[in-house]
């Protein structure tokens, strides 16, 4: 699945998607940013609840496919451009953590 | 990271490459604030990249484009309701009074507050990684204080290496001890 298909699901919304074609492999969830630094792998999506920039830097490093951040959480313009430039995929789902990686389960 | 002793021992790696002299790591607590001073003697930086280093889109490594040790330290102090700043003086600008000061103030009863953790393991590992390096730590709590100067330690101990076991030992021992006089760490 890449994450364009993922950002039309229902529950989805997609806040920034620079680079749609990325295919999506696996999941990881943490707000402990530099313990996901570490852990979450190229091509997961990352779920979140963080929203400041430091996110798009730790998704970079991680290679992650897309964030989405859960319970509605949105993000900064500044963060969105930095998103952007970065080629940072930044979804949004408005359902907490557990639900949302829930119906990834049931998509991927 | 999970303890702010991970924080202390990446900024302080900053300073070691700095080609610091003199480095300072002073934690200043009372029962609502901590206060983390790390202060160099370093090369410095000009007053662009200071305001680039808290974007964690810039480093001084060349491997990868994020650095994120400046980054997480600011995000750790702000997100208790705290404060965080950077001050340096580049070598260009004077060769004398060059170097670098980070400081960031926590409320600890915030809930996001992240625990100091094991702050003695960081000092002996930050001595025994730069043993040339004059090291001056001083953690104060009210009346309470654990401190330890490598440069005062230089003079007692002549020869004797500042990285050998027994003197790195020696440095835990004793600032264990004068932790174990702070009756609420």
């Amino acid at each position: 699945m890449t994450v364009e298909q993922l950002a039309q699901c229902d529950g989805m919304c997609a806040l920034a998607c620079p680079a749609p074609e990325r295919e999506i492999c696996g999941v990881y969830i943490g707000d402990l940013l530099s313990w996901v630094m570490g852990r979450a792998e190229a091509d997961n999506v990352w779920i979140t609840i963080m929203s400041n920039v430091n996110i798009i830097a730790v998704a970079a490093l991680a290679d992650t496919a897309c964030i989405i951040l859960a319970e509605g959480v949105t993000l900064e313009p500044s963060v969105l451009e930095t998103a952007m430039a970065k080629e940072i995929n930044v979804l949004q789902s408005a359902k907490p953590i557990y639900e949302t990686a829930l119906l990834l389960h049931e998509l991927c | 990271m999970k303890e702010l002793s991970l924080n202390i021992l990446d900024i302080a790696q900053n300073s070691i490459k700095a080609g610091a002299a003199h480095i300072d790591v002073l934690l200043d607590e009372t029962a609502e604030t901590l206060c983390l001073t790390i202060r160099d003697d370093g090369c410095g930086m000009t007053a662009e990249v200071v305001r680039s280093v808290t974007d964690p889109f810039y480093t001084t490594r060349t491997t990868r484009s994020v650095g994120m040790g400046i980054p997480l330290l600011k995000l750790a102090a702000e997100q208790t309701g705290g404060t965080f700043s950077i001050e340096s003086v580049s070598e260009q600008d004077d060769p004398v009074r060059h170097g670098t000061c980070v400081q960031a103030l926590f409320n600890k009863n915030h809930l996001d507050f992240t625990p100091l953790g094991d702050v003695v393991s960081t000092v002996c590992t930050l001595i025994q990684g730069a043993p040339s390096v004059d090291w001056h730590f001083c953690h104060t709590y009210g009346e309470h204080s654990a401190a330890v100067d490598t440069a005062e330690m230089r003079q007692v101990l002549g020869d004797v290496p500042l990285d050998s076991f027994e003197v790195l030992d020696w440095i835990r021992q004793s600032l264990l001890e004068e932790y174990a006089g702070f009756d609420t760490q």
